[in-house]
């Protein structure tokens, strides 16, 4: 493996948005996710919990709702009073239409999924008709006195429940008028001051309403009626979301403490058809504030202001009893938000709205301090690192991808609306920026942008599912070719990856496969067969040409570009298999790179580990121990040579954001501790405990 | 002795008014104003009453005058006719100006426009910009729904973050475990940086200046 010197880099401060809303898809088992910022993320759920899609956040859109309608289209409302739905295929937002009603507090599809109710701040509901290509205005409903702040539809699509401020209504649909107004008490069993929020309503074919609201009461009303059935209090601050399963027997809660509650229907006595509500398990896996909760068929699903995404299947309902049945919690981004100039030791960092380039520490170690240097030592700084570049982005639009050249001359990002190219001077310790303006319209909303190793070539991934590359030279550029989509839709978050020679391009992002074209004569020169699983990082390798494709059930792919077909050492993996712990890792695998020297190392990483994998060393089977850190020296050679196998993993430094190869001694781990992201989270409920 | 001063005339002073301006077409009504400018008389069930008024005030222990019901009824309803009509009047009065004056403003209005044949060519020109790259949005508008969109996102706040809510400090939320360990732990952000910035800075300023006399004294 040889000995490196390692950057532990820790002054990233990347802090992720709250999670906003969530909604499940049944069909697709697909997860859409919006964030406080106004990112819209989408999970495929059985492709090992693998973010596919995304779309950028915007300063003004304060999503409050998310819903999924029939023929899989995705709907959000926000507080700038603004329908939106997304297009899945071009990645973009179709159209925003207006309410006219005033900031949308709530949205919800009716059961067929042809009808769209938003709750608006001046107290009217109105309802919308889908239309194929947009949707339609169709009436208003009796207008309320105070905010409609949650909305559920009866599954037989006659009624609905709408929470409001003190009270609950129903209303009839054919009619539009309000049927019965539940009050809600303040308190339990008490008098308060503050007012009742309904944070959530849930309405069940049996005519029961469930509602929960901000004293921490879940109640059951009887919406025949319009009177209150059972009220249970389960937390001291707000339950801020609900959300009921399909077949209607169990429900989850969401409260402000971060505990997230499972009501279940369970006979009376073990052998009587009466059923009641039960509040079951109690799980305590966020810290702040649940806003959202969803329920698909085998797990509860819950996200909050505390950023993580919580997957609980649960074991009743889960059949066989494998890791799939464990606790999934996904924190970390699934796309690389760094990106690195070896040359010139750079670090380019990628937020919502500005781009931070620093450079990294030196240290004056030298050959005597190494030889007598221990493993694992701390080396002291002889320079710190350097904060260079500040630079933020002009408008409310977040940044989708960015890229600095090897070299360190060239920074690229890109928004939805526009494409920023900037051209850098290094003069002794000074950096001078100076913007390449007049950017054609086509590159903008980029996906991915890379430039290729002797920074002469930009190429960018467009939304469109074209490929630009663009010719740099100077202070200017030049456009030389567009390869358009090929078969296949635009599936997945593109990524690319470039030979060293700068010969070979690879673009994956569509359904047909990674597409591999020849950069010297434009032309496609081959493609990767279809895998069913997306691809989550890629890299050639230099000299071999070998392409190296990671997808997110955890398998690696090595192809050969020249002789077209996968390599030996691929076939000689894929028959044998990956260690089960290999293929049980939760996060996936962001950045593959490379050893200039030894063309047999391949270095990877994801949240929790890296790995060097030797091709020239054995491969493990399920039998070795997969996790085997280096063995004391006075261990006898045999069993050195009897447990060396091909992956060499270290988990160090965890957790890892990026992990590269600087020049053939160093490496640079960027980490980024949980702590320092919580240190930086809103205030949470304060919680008493006993000897405190 | 209290002295009351000279009692009014019962008649109402709009009396006189009602004398210009009405028509005493009834003769009840003559009758009842016959009865009202002179004495208050009764019905059978009173008493006659004094007949001069002035002797009040001689004869200060004189009982009040007496009357009926019948009369002070007559005289209500009387009281409340005249202000109604007065009422009507004035009303009919302020509709008329109304009415003119939303005249005059309609035909002042219609001076300030624009002919109608400009008008509808811009109303169907607005449509056809909607494949431009620009978007003609009134700034009214936006400000109307920016404060609306602030005042939603303050009630957010004020719900989850306001006053009455049970909220803390991340700091003391994850020094909770701390305090739970065995071996007692201090805070997780013990020490505040941010106390006394200004007495710090002063130090340090005071410091190098001490420093620079002392070497100079010392040379």
């Amino acid at each position: 493996m040889g000995e490196f010197k390692v950057h532990r880099v820790r002054f990233f401060n990347y802090v992720p948005s709250g999670i906003r809303c969530v909604a499940y898809n049944n069909q697709s088992n697909r997860l859409a996710v919006s964030r406080t910022d106004g990112t819209v993320e989408i999970y495929n759920l059985s492709a090992n919990y693998f973010q596919e899609k995304f779309f950028p956040g915007h300063e003004s859109r304060a999503t409050e709702a998310l819903c999924w309608a029939e023929g899989q289209r995705l709907f959000s409302a926000g507080l700038n009073g603004e329908i939106m739905e997304y297009d899945l295929q071009a990645l973009n937002i179709k159209y925003a239409m207006d309410a006219f009603g005033g900031p949308i507090w709530s949205m919800a599809a009716s059961p067929s999924g042809s009808q769209l109710l938003v709750g608006c701040e001046d107290g009217s509901v109105k309802l919308f008709q889908i239309t194929p290509d947009k949707i339609q205005f169709e009436r208003n409903f009796d207008r309320q006195k105070s905010r409609i702040l949650s909305l559920s539809w009866h599954p037989s699509g006659t009624h609905i429940a709408a929470g409001s401020i003190d009270y609950i209504s129903v209303f009839d649909v054919k009619s539009g008028s309000a049927v019965h107004k539940m009050i809600v008490d303040r308190q339990y069993m008490g008098v308060s001051k503050r007012k009742c929020i309904v944070w959530g309503v849930a309405f069940l074919s049996d005519g029961t309403i469930i509602s929960v609201d901000s004293a921490g009461k879940v109640q059951f009303w009887d919406s025949a009626t319009g009177t209150l059935v059972k009220s249970h209090l389960i937390a001291n601050a707000d339950v801020q979301s609900i959300a009921v399963a399909d077949q209607e027997d169990s429900f989850v809660v969401g409260t402000a403490e971060g505990t997230v509650f499972h009501f279940q229907l369970v006979p009376v006595t073990s052998n009587s058809s009466e059923k009641q509500w039960v509040r079951t398990k109690p799980f305590q896996h966020h810290t702040h504030d649940v806003r959202t909760v969803a329920h698909s068929p085998t797990a509860l699903i819950s996200g909050g202001t505390d950023t993580h995404l919580v997957f609980r299947p649960l074991m009743e309902k889960v059949e066989v009893k494998n890791y799939d049945a464990a606790l999934r919690k996904i924190t970390f981004p699934h796309r690389c938000l760094i990106s690195c100039s070896k040359k010139r030791q750079l670090l380019l960092f990628q937020f919502a709205h500005h781009l931070e380039l620093w450079r990294l520490g030196s240290t004056v170690a030298t050959g005597k301090f190494l030889v007598s240097g221990k493993n694992g030592d701390t080396l002291p700084l002889s320079k710190n690192a350097d904060h260079l570049l500040h630079l933020k982005t002009k408008g409310p639009e977040n940044i989708i991808c960015s890229c600095i050249s090897p070299c360190g001359s060239w920074i690229a990002y890109s928004t939805v609306s526009r494409f920023f190219l900037y051209r850098l001077n290094y003069e002794h310790d000074n950096i001078s920026l100076k913007r390449v303006s007049k950017m054609p319209a086509f590159l903008r909303s980029a996906l991915q942008i890379l430039f290729s190793e002797d920074s002469t070539k930009l190429f960018v991934a467009s939304n469109q599912g074209a490929l630009h590359i663009v010719q740099l030279s100077g202070g200017s550029f030049k456009h030389l070719h567009a390869f358009q989509p090929q078969s296949g839709t635009v599936e997945a978050m593109c990524l690319l990856a470039v030979s060293p020679d700068g010969n070979w391009l690879a673009a994956s992002g569509t359904s047909a496969g990674v597409h591999v074209y020849n950069v010297k004569q434009l032309k496609l020169h081959c493609t990767v067969p279809a895998y069913n699983f997306p691809v989550t990082a890629m890299a050639i390798a230099p000299n071999t040409n070998n392409l190296v494709i990671a997808h997110s059930d955890q398998q690696v792919f090595e192809y050969s570009i020249p002789d077209k077909q996968y390599t030996d050492w691929s076939r000689t993996v894929q028959k044998q298999g990956f260690h089960h712990l290999w293929l049980q890792r939760d996060t996936p695998i962001t950045h593959i790179s490379f050893h200039p020297k030894r063309p047999m190392h391949i270095l990877l990483h994801d949240a929790y580990m890296f790995c060097i994998i030797d091709k020239s060393l054995p491969l493990p089977n399920d039998k070795t121990l997969l996790y085997n850190p280096f063995p004391p020296t006075n261990e006898s050679d045999v069993i050195r040579r009897r447990t060396a196998h091909a992956f060499k993993i270290s988990k160090i430094y965890k957790p890892l954001l990026f992990m590269d190869l600087l020049d053939e001694r160093t490496l640079v781990a960027v980490e980024r501790p949980l702590d320092d992201i919580i240190a930086q989270l809103p205030p949470p409920i304060k919680k008493k405990k006993f000897g405190t | 002795m209290v002295q009351l001063r000279p009692r009014a005339s019962r008649a109402p002073a709009s009396a006189e008014a009602m004398v210009d301006e009405g028509q005493l077409a009834s003769e009840e009504e003559e009758a009842e104003h016959g009865l009202l400018l002179g004495q208050p008389s009764s019905g059978a069930a009173a008493e006659p009453l004094e007949e001069d008024e002035e002797g009040d005030d001689e004869f200060d222990d004189e009982a009040p005058e007496e009357l009926t019901f019948a009369s002070a009824q007559a005289e209500a309803r009387e009281e409340e006719r005249r202000v109604r009509e007065t009422v009507r009047r004035d009303k009919t009065l302020l509709k008329e100006k109304r009415k003119r004056r939303e005249e005059l403003f309609i035909e002042q209005k219609k001076r300030k426009l624009l002919p109608d044949t400009i008008l509808e060519k811009l109303t169907t020109a607005s449509q056809t910009n909607q494949n431009k790259s620009y978007l003609a949005v009134r700034l009214k508008d936006q400000d109307l729904r920016d404060s609306r969109q602030q005042a939603a996102q303050a009630f957010i706040h004020n719900s989850l973050y306001g006053p009455g809510t049970n909220r803390t400090t991340v700091n003391k939320f994850l020094s909770l475990a701390n305090k739970r360990l065995p071996v007692k732990r201090a805070a997780v952000q013990f020490l505040n940086n941010a106390w006394g910035i200004q007495k710090k800075q002063n130090a340090k300023r005071f410091k190098r200046r001490w420093m620079v006399r002392k070497m100079k004294t010392k040379k």
